[in-house]
C-alpha cells in the first residue's frame, strides 16, 4: 500500500526521504504527520500520531465520540497546534509557521465544519463570497455573480443566493458550507461529521457531493465521520482512531474484516457485552436504592 | 492551602499572559489596519452599530446626571448663599468625570455586552475557525474594526452625554431651581477651561479600546455552550466596568499632575 500510517519512531531522513518521492510523483503525500501529539491540560488527545494522506484520496477517519478526530483534522490545516511532532504540506513544515504565513497556505484548503459554520450576518452569497473578497482583487462582479452561481450548482442550490443560514434546513447549510469551502478552488478539503444530523437522504446527498468533488475537480479529501454508511461509500482509505492513537488503516474491506474485537464493535455499532450487562444490571433496586451497575465508560 | 494558592496564582498569571498577547495583537493589527482600504467598510459598519445607535441612551444618561446633580447639590450651595455658582460644579463634574464614566459605563453594558456575546457565539459555533480556514485573520477581520470603532465614537459619545449633561443640569437648576441665567453661564464659563473638557474627551479613547479589547477577548476565549457565552458577556461587563473606574483614577492623577505642572491649581469657589 502506497499510504503508510504509522505508529512510532520514524527518522527525519525517512520523512525527507518520502517527501523527495512525492515530489517525483510515487508517494503522492499531499500532507505528512510525524509523531504528532497533542496535550490539553494534562490529557494527551493525540498520540504519537505518524499519518501520510495521499493525494487525490479520499481518507475517512472514524473512531469513538472523543477519541481525537476532530482535533485530528483541526491540525492538518494548523488550526490548532501540536504539542510535538511536525506537519507538513506539499513537502513543506506548517506547524511552525506564523499565522501570516498560514493564512497563505489556508487557501489552498476548505473546511466543512460540522454545524456548516456559516456566518449569520451574511447571505448565502455573501458567505460564499467571503474568502473570495478576501484573497482575490475583484473587478467584475459579474465574474463573482457566475462563480457563486457555479458552486451553488455543484451542491445544487442554485438560486438560493439571497437567503440566510437562519432560513436554510440541516442539510442546505451543509451544502452552502460546502459551496464556500469550495470558492477558492482548494487542494484539499477537510470536513467535519459532514453527515451527522442530517437524515438519511441528506445524508447520501452530501456523500454524492464529495465523491463528485473528488471525480470532477480531483481534490483530495479529509473526512472525520463515525457513519460508517458515509465511511464506506466515500472512503478509498479507512483510518481508525481510539485513545488518540491509529489502532487500524485499510481500505473498507481491510477495516470490515479486521480481527479486531473493538474495532469489529465499533463498525457494527454494537455496545459491549459487559457493557450491556452494566446497563441492564443498573437502576433501581428492590428496595428503591439507586444502583450504578459497573460501567466500562 | 498553599498548594490551592499557587494555582489559582499560576492560572491568574497565564490569564494575565494570555491577555496581554491578545492585546498586543490586537495593537498590531488594528494600526496595521488602518492602512488597509479593505479595513474601512468594516469599521464604519461597527461605528454604526456601535455609535449611532448608542446616541440616544448615551444622552439620555448624560441628561439625568446633569439633572441628578442640580438637585443634589443646590441645598448645600444655596446654603451658603452661592447656588449662581451650581452652574461650575455640575458641569465640571460632568465634563471631567460623571459624563465620561457613565457614559463608558453605560457603553460597556450596551456595546460590551453585544460584542462578547456575538464573538463568543462565532467562537462555540466555529465560525471564528471558519474564518481562520479561510486564510483570514479573525482578529484583523472581527477585532480590529469594533477596536478603532469603539476607540474613535467613544470620545464622541462622551461629548454628547457631556452636553446633555450641561443641558440637563441648566434646565432643572434655571427652570426648576430658578436660579439666574446670567450668572449661571457666566460662573460655568469662568470656571470651566478647554484642559477639563480635553481631558473628559481623552478619557474616551483610553475607554473605548479597554471596552471593545476586553469584549472581544472573552468573546474569543469563551467557553462551549450557552452557559459559557453568558458567562463571558457578565464577565466582560465586570472587567470593564473595573477598567473603566481604574483608567479613570490613573487618569485623573495623570492629569491632575499635568495640569499642576504646567499652570496654578484653580480654585472654583
Amino acid at each position: 500500500m502506497s499510504i503508510a500510517a504509522r505508529q512510532g519512531g520514524w527518522g527525519n531522513a525517512d520523512v525527507k526521504d518520502q517527501l523527495k518521492s512525492d515530489k517525483a510523483g510515487s508517494g503522492r503525500a499531499l500532507i505528512v504527520l510525524r509523531n504528532v501529539t497533542k496535550r490539553f491540560i494534562g490529557k494527551v488527545v493525540l498520540d504519537d500520531i505518524c499519518l501520510e494522506i495521499e493525494k487525490g484520496k479520499t481518507t475517512v477517519v472514524i473512531g469513538p465520540s472523543g477519541c481525537g478526530k476532530t482535533v485530528l483534522l483541526k491540525h492538518l490545516v494548523v488550526l490548532l497546534r501540536p504539542t510535538s511532532g511536525e506537519i507538513y504540506f506539499d513537502g513543506m513544515r506548517i506547524d511552525t509557521l506564523p499565522e501570516s504565513e498560514l493564512s497563505r497556505i489556508r487557501t489552498r484548503f476548505g473546511f466543512l465544519f460540522q454545524g456548516g459554520a456559516l456566518f449569520d450576518s451574511l447571505s448565502v452569497a455573501d458567505n460564499i463570497i467571503f474568502p473570495i473578497r478576501q484573497h482575490c482583487v475583484i473587478n467584475d462582479w459579474s465574474k463573482v455573480d457566475d462563480l457563486v452561481r457555479t458552486k451553488l450548482a455543484m451542491v445544487g442550490l442554485n438560486g438560493f443566493q439571497d437567503y440566510y443560514p437562519s432560513s436554510l434546513s440541516g442539510g442546505q447549510r451543509k451544502r452552502v458550507a460546502l459551496a464556500r469551502a469550495i470558492a477558492l478552488d482548494p487542494e484539499l478539503i477537510l470536513y467535519d461529521e459532514p453527515t451527522t444530523g442530517l437524515d438519511p437522504i441528506n445524508a447520501d446527498i452530501i456523500n454524492e457531493l464529495i465523491i463528485k468533488l473528488e471525480k470532477e475537480l480531483g481534490v483530495t479529501s479529509v473526512a472525520v465521520t463515525h457513519d460508517m454508511k458515509s465511511a464506506y461509500k466515500i472512503a478509498d482509505r479507512i483510518i481508525m482512531l481510539n485513545g488518540g492513537r491509529i489502532i487500524a488503516d485499510g481500505d473498507a474491506d481491510h477495516i470490515r474484516g479486521h480481527p479486531d474485537p473493538a474495532i469489529q464493535q465499533f463498525i457494527n455499532g454494537r455496545i459491549g457485552t459487559d457493557d450491556l450487562t452494566a446497563l441492564r444490571s443498573s437502576g433501581v433496586d428492590r428496595n428503591g436504592r439507586l444502583t450504578a451497575g459497573g460501567w466500562k465508560k | 492551602m498553599i498548594e490551592t494558592l499557587g494555582i489559582a496564582a499560576l492560572e491568574r498569571v497565564e490569564a494575565s499572559g494570555r491577555f496581554a498577547r491578545f492585546f498586543a495583537r490586537v495593537v498590531s493589527t488594528s494600526a496595521s489596519s488602518c492602512g488597509r482600504r479593505a479595513t474601512y467598510p468594516l469599521v464604519w459598519n461597527q461605528m454604526n452599530i456601535i455609535g449611532v445607535r448608542s446616541v440616544p441612551v448615551i444622552m439620555i444618561t448624560g441628561a439625568f446626571v446633569g439633572m441628578t446633580l442640580a438637585i443634589q447639590a443646590y441645598d448645600q450651595l444655596a446654603g451658603m448663599g452661592l447656588e449662581e455658582r451650581l452652574g461650575v460644579l455640575i458641569n465640571i463634574s460632568v465634563v471631567k468625570e460623571l459624563g465620561p464614566v457613565l457614559a463608558a459605563v453605560m457603553l460597556a453594558g450596551r456595546i460590551g455586552g453585544a460584542l462578547t456575546a456575538e464573538l463568543g457565539t462565532m467562537n462555540v459555533t466555529e465560525q471564528i475557525d471558519a474564518i481562520k480556514s479561510m486564510g483570514t485573520d479573525p482578529v484583523g477581520y472581527l477585532v480590529a474594526p469594533r477596536v478603532l470603532a469603539c476607540l474613535l465614537l467613544t470620545p464622541v459619545l462622551i461629548v454628547y452625554a457631556d452636553f446633555m449633561g450641561i443641558v440637563g443640569g441648566a434646565f432643572i437648576s434655571i427652570v426648576q431651581l430658578s436660579i439666574n441665567s446670567s450668572p449661571y453661564w457666566s460662573f460655568s464659563a469662568s470656571g470651566i477651561e478647554l484642559w477639563d473638557v480635553s481631558v473628559g474627551v481623552i478619557k474616551g479613547f483610553f475607554f473605548g479600546a479597554a471596552i471593545a479589547v476586553i469584549s472581544c477577548y472573552k468573546g474569543f476565549t469563551c467557553r462551549q455552550g450557552a452557559q459559557g457565552v453568558g458567562q463571558a458577556c457578565t464577565e466582560a461587563f465586570v472587567a470593564s466596568f473595573i477598567s473603566i473606574l481604574a483608567l479613570n483614577f490613573a487618569m485623573g492623577v495623570i492629569s491632575k499632575a499635568v495640569y499642576n505642572t504646567l499652570w496654578q491649581p484653580k480654585v472654583l469657589i
